[in-house]
């Protein structure tokens, strides 16, 4: 729990959300890419509850997956990505858990403004929290799972090419 | 009253115009005459698998409530209370034994029957005079479509080859069943409607809009995008308004439609060889599941269901979910993957189409915007029963889409 932690640690758990988070937003897909560990999981579910086996996610990357998706950003040619949208999320609400096998959990609510410059040039709000679950590694940490709740996942949302 | 809209001038053999995608007066003609007049897709019969089950869907503004009755049949209702016009069900799915309005809790049966009034004393109307209005609904293998009014043409001669198609998505199963159980993705697109069932069955563009898909991922669509006498993928127009890409004949190997082998997916080649015998289990495992649009909303989408929702002259919805197969569970998170990597906001394909589509909306917002239609005119065949195929990237579906949408705008089927 965050008392048991100390400031120190939960400032190192905080500034390695806010540079990924900066690596999201600037499109710096490889950077962005290394912060992964091995098992990773990058997942959007439609709502709070959902099980991955059993009901569809906006998505649900393992390591393998993830890696396709940034090959593909990376190509040139995802047009719903080209070019980028404008993006500056702001995170905020963090707690911090301590997990077994020393990894750490990271919660906080975001909030994402995006501007889609690919086809209607429409500035757009997104909305949610985000659930990391976080260990160490030389240069900082790593991240197992990175799970995206949505506020409106439920409901038609215009496209999620970016990293959210 | 406005002027007649002249559907024969703005589609013609070889080309369409544009403002049947922008012009806000076609569509309130569309939302009247395709989706208020004639037959639409609601939902699966496994969406709903108890008594008193229910989903709701908006078709064009309405929405309406689909539901399992006491008596096993499903019925479909406008979801709106006949006291004050309260909508009666604000969720996406659920029980019910009943449905009370919350306005002033007047309660309806599953069957749509106004059942009881609150404080009585002051309301003297037979009871029967307001019940629901129910829509016209058939089904087929599952499938359940609806029309509001009394339809000119039946059930039967609405769906033609369309039931063929649908036999084929349901006999992936080894059970001949298939279970939408997976839950929806809504992905918002800031196009018109027509473009999702146009581009859907459009197998010219998979080089183009899904270049960067092809360059990342070594998938079964590798084969479809080489030089033009390379693709062995077909085309075709199956009457009605309903078009398919026939991947099939492209196929290198069993079971290149789910990217596996019969090695790997043992258990799911068995059950279907006991069902249907070697021979012919071998066969659907080749040619797999197919990709057709059923006039005017449901996409049978390979190994998923995909429904058009119009939401505006200039958005539309389109809802997706995997198609589970009674008695091959263990094909359920392989399903889960693939739909989420084909289908949706964040997938590898749609948010490219969705892009590409919202900047045609707006090219073709001004001007005298005419579209060409006519690929495929020097080399498609028509056998004896009308039904059209020509070269995968070829417009044989669009136009079929086109020609059977102008019948109905102009009213000349029945």
């Amino acid at each position: 729990m965050s008392q048991i932690m100390s400031a120190e640690l939960t400032k190192r758990l905080e500034d390695f959300v806010i540079k990924e988070a900066k690596l999201a937003d600037e499109g710096e897909y490889q950077a962005w890419e290394d912060l992964w560990a091995d098992d990773g999981v990058y997942w959007v579910p439609l709502k709070e509850g959902d099980d991955p086996t059993q009901q569809v996610s906006h998505l649900y990357d393992n390591r393998t997956r993830l890696a396709t998706r940034i090959r593909q950003l990376k190509t040139g040619y995802r047009y719903s990505q080209m070019p980028i949208s404008g993006m500056r999320r702001v995170i905020s609400n963090y707690e911090f858990f301590a997990e077994a096998d020393g990894r750490y959990r990271v919660e906080a609510n975001f909030f994402l403004p995006e501007y889609s410059i690919q086809s209607i040039h429409d500035f757009r709000l997104w909305s949610g929290r985000y659930i990391y679950t976080l260990s160490p590694r030389d240069d900082g940490f790593q991240i197992h799972i990175k799970k995206v709740l949505l506020v409106n996942g439920s409901e038609p949302i215009p496209s999620l090419a970016f990293l959210i | 009253m406005p002027a007649k809209i002249d559907y024969h001038h703005l589609i013609q053999e070889d080309k369409i115009h544009g403002s049947l995608y922008t012009d806000e007066a076609i569509y309130e003609d569309e939302l009247e005459k395709l989706f208020y007049s004639s037959w639409v897709y609601i939902g699966h019969e496994s969406e709903i698998k108890k008594r008193g089950d229910y989903v709701t869907r908006d078709i064009g503004r309405s929405s309406v409530i689909m539901v399992r009755n006491k008596d096993e049949s499903v019925k479909v209702m406008v979801n709106r209370c006949q006291h004050r016009g309260n909508m009666l069900c604000n969720e996406s799915q659920g029980n019910k034994r009943n449905f009370t309005c919350p306005y002033h809790g007047w309660v309806f049966g599953l069957n749509g029957d106004l059942l009881d009034v609150s404080y009585p004393g002051g309301f003297d109307k037979p009871l029967e005079e307001l019940n629901l209005e129910v829509l016209v609904t058939d089904s087929y293998r599952g499938f359940v479509f609806a029309c509001f009014k009394k339809p000119t043409i039946s059930f039967d001669d609405y769906l033609g080859h369309g039931k063929a198609l649908i036999d084929r998505a349901c006999n992936m199963s080894p059970n001949g069943k298939i279970d939408l159980k997976g839950g929806w993705i809504r992905q918002h697109f800031d196009a018109n409607w027509k473009m999702l069932p146009e581009n859907d069955t459009d197998g010219y563009h998979v080089n183009y809009v899904h270049q960067s898909f092809v360059m990342a991922i070594d998938s079964q669509y590798g084969d479809f995008v080489g030089a033009e006498d390379s693709i062995k993928g077909v085309i075709k127009n199956w009457g009605n308004g309903h078009t398919e890409i026939d991947f099939a004949p492209g196929y290198k190997k069993m079971l290149d439609w789910l990217g596996s082998t019969p090695e790997k997916v043992k258990s799911y080649v068995d059950s279907m060889t006991k069902t249907y015998g070697k021979e012919k289990a071998d066969q659907m495992l080749y040619d797999g599941p197919p990709h057709a649009c059923i006039f005017p909303n449901l996409f049978l989408a390979e190994m998923n269901i995909v429904i058009f929702q119009p939401t505006g002259v200039n958005s539309a919805v389109q809802w997706s979910t995997p198609m589970f197969l009674e008695g091959a569970p263990e094909l359920d998170f392989k399903l889960l993957r693939q739909s989420e990597g084909a289908l949706g906001p964040a997938a590898f394909l749609l948010a490219d189409d969705a892009t590409i589509a919202e900047r045609a909306q707006k090219a073709l917002s001004a001007g005298t915007p005419w579209c060409d239609l006519s690929r495929g005119l020097n080399r498609e065949t028509e056998d004896s029963d009308g039904v059209k195929t020509s070269h995968m990237t070829d417009e044989t579906s669009n136009r079929g889409f086109w020609h059977h949408y102008r019948a109905l705008m102009m009213g000349e089927l029945s």
